[in-house]
């Protein structure tokens, strides 16, 4: 090392080892990637079709609040003669709700339709950026004139040019903008406020007295992103200030409706390859609900599950529409030969006698390649067909008004579980349907007449011509009625023998309702065979460990981590994590670990931590320490004073326990497990 | 001396301001020598600064006038004040002036110099140089007004004029400074000066068809009479004791306006029935919602029009916004809403009263709170209810405690609790406070404190459905 000693950097190479480490096992010479490109490729297509959809669907979501945004900034803008004396700055408060991840994609979306629909400029300002008054309007400036900053000046700002033609502006003087307004000559200059409640609310009273003191000259208009309530953010400025503004509230779609509306154009739509399971799908629309609404954290979750079906499963090859057999190599037919949906369906056919199919699909690739690529698209049908009942599922339910209310991503999820078929929610909407009064059929058959009906096998439009002409035909002004409506029953009382009977009758139907009691037994029956034929469970599809993802180890881990609970449960019970024989060995009665001086040093402190109340005395716990790891031999007791000490040492560190000053020789207790 | 009829126009464009021109106009003339200092001050909305600048540029000395509002540091203010100097110089001989020497003023020191070098190079001729709100400065060095108040002595025909809300006589260091002071406007010049413009009874003039006798002119002696016995009835209900500044005062009577002469828009009432109005419309002098400021303006004001002609008493605007604000609330999240009820139990609960309240396996929970309530009823006349007090902090370890014994069923330890009370944080509806606030997040000696009320959290928990009445100490009678 005696060239380095003069160096100032260097690459440092590692000594090689000797011999390979002892726990790669691995012989054989395949190469485990095999096919990984064209997987990759079918995945950036799939994903890029979805996230256009997605990309879509947020537009989509709030495009009513941003028109009504940049009718108010092109309306402020405008100028009004009578109103030159300005008042007020035209303020807008955004209630953007509670997912702040979301705001800053809002409000980039926004800025370019205020850009492109209005003559205005649009800056962005947010708290980070902005920690005092001169630094955000450094920023602004900045962002406005897109001038390059030069650091030099510290402070002050000014650039060094300066002295050869006079007084130069400082860095912060609006005085820049108002140039850059005489050279651009816009309508209105829009500075959005991203998040309000992280800034002072000191900095927001002096930018509004500041921008109203500049409002003769610089036409702003103030938006304000707020995540709580317009009412909290007035509580926040002062009375001053508030009546330099005025205003509209904009109200910004909840995020549990764009969710909603995501999930159905995402996962719950007909023409996408690859789907996420119920219990994905569960847990990712449950996350959103209990901890975060977040529409990114949605996607990103979505994408995170196609990125491990891809990456990790050799046979969502078949996914790609060109796969072609030539290409593919034994491994990957060897693959599908272990998946336990195909040895089901092989075993199924042994039973069944088809010996001659069974022997060939395991013998001939080409066989089954061709078998899986019929399999693969039979399967996309039935599950689309599954997604399009769903629908038609919850636009029945929808149109009949029926309570509760239940969105289109819990049916689907459950239909996708397999649930659907003889559940309680199925039956009631059946049984309402026969029940059905012929105007709430008009309505009904008109709201699916909508859906797409590719795959839909009612014919709707003969069952509305039949409908309008019993309609037509119907002299009363009350509508037909079917004969399972209770209108329909009549209860007879009969007293036999101090007894009270009740007796059901049906009201003798007219001709017309006897027509149209067919004509709903006939719909329903139609609708009932519909829905039992598609919702089938889908897992009991062939290969359908290709066409559905729906794992949840590797999602759980990389969304909802629990570093908590990871280092309290590897200082309670190190067992779990070290698996060696001296630690696991002596199980209490009640199954847990009890303390062993072979634990590592923290870990037995750790839990006569855990034991003690909230404020613990060294003393103590140095002898029950010592009766634990050390022995009895005196001379060893510094070195298990020197465990002790590097023990209590990583609890603090690790932020457990802290000096007390309320006794002496004790400390303070600050975490307790579970929390 | 300035011309009699100059002063009559200032007096009818600025009502009730007579004696504060005349005294201007007796110090700042053309040909009479001026006072090197002058300090008007006043409160707010007393026509301070647009008196003195249309008297100036009225008059035709030159001036430049530079607001502290517009400068953010004390600096900014002596390069802004050079800058305004050099402008006002050019303006008024109509030529470049060499601006080289004057690049830069970074210090009181350098403005005195450059500012004598450029009087000296100005021929003969005053110099009006104000100072807008001197008071507010944002970060003003503590010599600067000592400093200011000697520039007149120092520099031959500058004046400095320096505009504050209260007068400045001891922050100057200077005895014997001529002050000029704007006292608020009476109710009897407050009247004269809204009164020169009464806003329209009808926004827009009815049919000539219909009315043919109902001439503009007529309408707009209409129009003031109405508005002055208004602008009366205003301040004796409301603006009297709430804003007695003109601002305020205009700003209630212009926002009760429209709503107070409604009926007689609708036809129900002549335009001039003010006492049979006043009886109709009593209600509006009855609220606070035209005292107080807010950014939304009364909205829809046809809606809750319509729905006043039906009821006889005709709901509250308050009422009103506050049922739309109720629907208008972003839903939150699950676990969140309850961490936030968690928060707001731990600041307002004593920390040893824990074990009573949220103690899984004392099921003589109500007993006990019970019991604790009666013995507290002993010295009840002098507690203040808790939920009025200022919230206490209190350890992140004892929210998640809380948060997780009114939640039925375990919740696992995952880390998007912790990301919750970090957006929760960024909300500025949790707060960090004690020494710590500015270090370490993981630290955990950290404490935090809630920033929202009672209203806000009842009503968040009657969205999960938890009574947090119920939980917290000493209870509530609300």
């Amino acid at each position: 090392m005696s060239e380095t000693e003069h160096q100032k950097c260097y690459i440092y190479a590692p000594p090689l080892p000797e011999e390979r480490a002892s726990k790669r096992q691995r012989t054989s010479k395949s190469n485990p990637q095999k096919h990984l490109p064209e997987r990759l490729q079918t995945y950036r297509k799939i994903w890029s079709h979805q996230e256009e959809k997605i990309q879509a669907t947020l537009e989509e979501a709030d495009r009513v609040t941003q028109e009504k945004i940049v009718n108010f900034v092109s309306v402020a803008s405008q100028p009004e003669p009578e109103h030159r004396q300005v008042s007020a700055i035209p303020t807008g408060l955004v209630i953007a709700g509670p997912s702040i991840a979301s705001h800053g994609p809002f409000f980039e979306r926004l800025g370019r339709r205020i850009r492109d629909d209005t003559n205005s400029a649009y800056f962005v300002l947010t708290s980070g950026e902005s920690p005092n008054l001169k630094t955000l309007l450094k920023n602004l400036i900045k962002k406005a004139t897109s001038r390059v900053d030069d650091d030099d000046d510290d402070d002050l700002g000014r650039p060094s040019t300066s002295s050869k033609n006079g007084p130069k502006l400082l860095d912060f003087d609006l005085g820049h903008l108002q140039e850059w307004q005489s050279r651009n000559r816009v309508q209105s200059i829009v500075v959005t406020i991203q998040d309000s409640e992280a800034f002072d609310a000191s900095i927001l009273i002096e930018i509004v007295d500041l921008f109203y003191s500049w409002l003769d000259r610089l036409p702003f208009v103030l938006l304000f992103g707020i995540a709580t309530s317009s009412e909290s953010f007035e509580d926040r400025l002062s009375g001053k200030s508030l009546r330099y503004l005025e205003g509209q509230k904009f109200d910004v779609t909840q995020s549990s409706e764009i969710i909603e509306k995501l999930f159905s154009a995402t996962v719950a739509s007909t023409d996408i390859p690859l789907r996420i399971g119920p219990n994905l799908s569960r847990r990712i629309l449950e996350r959103q609900r209990d901890h975060v609404q977040n529409v990114q954290d949605f996607s990103n979750g979505l994408k995170y599950a196609y990125m491990s079906h891809f990456y990790a499963n050799h046979t969502s090859i078949f996914l790609d529409e060109n796969v072609s057999f030539e290409h593919l190599s034994s491994d990957m037919f060897e693959a599908v030969r272990i998946l336990p949906s195909f040895r089901r369906w092989v075993e199924g056919m042994l039973e069944e006698g088809q010996t001659q199919e069974v022997r060939q699909l395991l013998q001939s690739d080409q066989f089954l390649f061709e078998n899986i690529i019929h399999l693969v698209k039979s399967g996309h049908e039935t599950l689309s067909a599954l997604s399009i009942a769903s629908t038609v599922f919850t636009n029945v339910r929808e149109s009949l008004q029926m309570s509760p209310d239940v969105p289109l991503s819990s049916i689907w999820t459950r239909a996708a579980s397999g649930e659907m078929i003889g559940s309680p929610l199925l039956r009631e909407t059946m049984l309402l349907i026969k029940k059905i009064p012929s105007d709430k059929l008009v309505q009904l058959l008109t709201s699916m007449e909508d859906l797409d009906t590719a795959s839909f096998t009612i014919d709707i439009n003969a069952y509305r011509h039949e409908l309008a002409d019993l309609v037509k035909r119907n002299v009363n002004s009350t509508p037909l009625r079917s004969q399972h409506d209770v209108r329909n029953d009549s209860l007879r009382t009969t007293v036999v023998a101090q007894k009270v009977l009740l007796s059901k009758h049906k009201a003798a139907l007219s001709e017309q309702d006897k027509a149209y009691s067919e004509l709903v037994a006939r719909f329903h029956d139609e609708l009932d065979d519909y829905f039992t034929s598609t919702f089938i469970n889908p897992r009991g599809l062939i290969l359908s460990e290709i066409l559905i993802y729906d794992l949840k180890s590797p999602h759980t881990e990389v969304f909802q981590p629990r570093p908590r609970f990871a280092i309290e449960r590897a200082l309670a019970s190190p067992h779990d994590y070290l698996g060696c024989e001296c630690c696991g060995a002596d199980l209490g009665e009640n199954g847990e670990v009890s303390l062993s001086g072979t634990q590592p040093s923290t870990a037995i402190l750790y839990q006569m931590y855990l034991e003690s109340g909230a404020l613990i005395n060294v003393s103590d716990l140095w002898s029950a320490f010592r009766a634990i790891a050390g022995d009895e031999e005196e001379e060893s007791e510094s070195k298990t004073m020197a465990l002790f000490q590097r023990s209590l040492a990583e609890l603090r560190y690790l932020g457990l326990v802290k000096p007390s000053k309320k006794k002496t020789d004790h400390i303070a207790k600050t975490m307790w497990k579970g929390l | 001396m300035l011309p009699d009829e100059l002063l009559s126009q200032l007096n009818t464009e600025f009502p009730c301001r007579e004696t504060q021109l005349r005294q201007l106009a007796a110090l700042y003339s053309t040909h009479l020598p001026s006072p090197p200092l002058l300090c008007a001050h006043g409160l707010t909305a007393t026509g301070k600064t647009s008196v003195i600048k249309s008297y100036l540029s009225a008059s035709e000395i030159p001036y430049a006038i530079i607001s502290s509002r517009e400068c953010i540091t004390g600096r900014h203010l002596l390069e802004r004040t050079m800058a305004a100097c050099l402008d006002a110089r050019e303006e008024l001989s109509a030529r470049k002036v060499d601006r080289r020497p004057y690049a830069r003023t970074e210090s009181i020191n350098t403005l005195a110099v450059s500012l004598g070098r450029m009087m000296e190079d100005w021929d003969g001729g005053k110099f009006v140089l104000v100072f807008d709100g001197i008071d507010s400065q944002r970060e003003a060095p503590p010599t600067l007004l000592p400093a200011l108040a000697r520039f007149g002595e120092l520099i031959p025909n500058l004046s400095i004029l320096l505009i504050s809300t209260l007068p400045l006589s001891s922050a100057l260091h200077k005895p014997g400074i001529p002050h000029l002071h704007f006292p608020s406007y009476t109710r009897q010049s407050l009247l004269t000066i809204l009164n020169t413009s009464p806003p329209k009874i009808f926004p827009v003039p009815p049919s000539a068809d219909k009315f043919p006798g109902y001439t503009p002119e007529l309408a707009a002696e209409d129009d003031a009479w109405l508005w002055n016995r208004f602008l009366g009835a205003v301040w004796d209900s409301l603006s009297k004791n709430t804003g007695r500044d003109l601002v305020s005062y205009k700003n209630t009577s212009l926002r009760l306006w429209r709503e107070f002469v409604r009926p007689v828009v609708d036809g129900t009432f002549g335009t001039r029935d003010f006492s049979r109005l006043m009886v109709n419309r009593r209600h509006l002098f009855q609220l606070e919602d035209s005292v107080l400021d807010r950014i939304i303006s009364t909205p829809d004001t046809t809606a809750t029009a319509t729905a006043a002609g039906k009821d006889v008493l005709p709901a509250t605007p308050a009422a009103a916004k506050k049922a739309a604000a109720l629907g208008a609330q972003h839903d939150l999240p699950y676990y969140t809403t309850y961490l936030l009820i968690a928060a707001y139990l731990s600041s307002y609960n004593p920390s040893r009263t824990d074990v009573t309240y949220f103690m899984k396996h004392s099921d003589k929970r109500k007993n006990r709170r019970h019991h604790a309530s009666t013995k507290l009823s002993a010295k009840k006349s002098r507690k203040i209810p808790r939920h009025l007090l200022t919230p206490s902090p209190f350890p992140l370890d004892r929210l998640l405690a809380v948060f997780r014994s009114l939640l039925d069923g375990p919740v696992p330890q995952v880390a998007d609790v912790c990301t919750q009370i970090a957006t929760l944080t960024s909300m500025r509806l949790l707060v960090r406070t004690g020494q710590g606030a500015a270090g370490d997040m993981l630290d955990t000696g950290m404490r935090w404190r809630v920033n929202f009320g009672w209203e806000y959290v009842r009503r968040l928990g009657r969205s999960v459905g938890v009574e947090v009445g119920e939980y917290l100490v000493g209870g509530v009678d609300v």
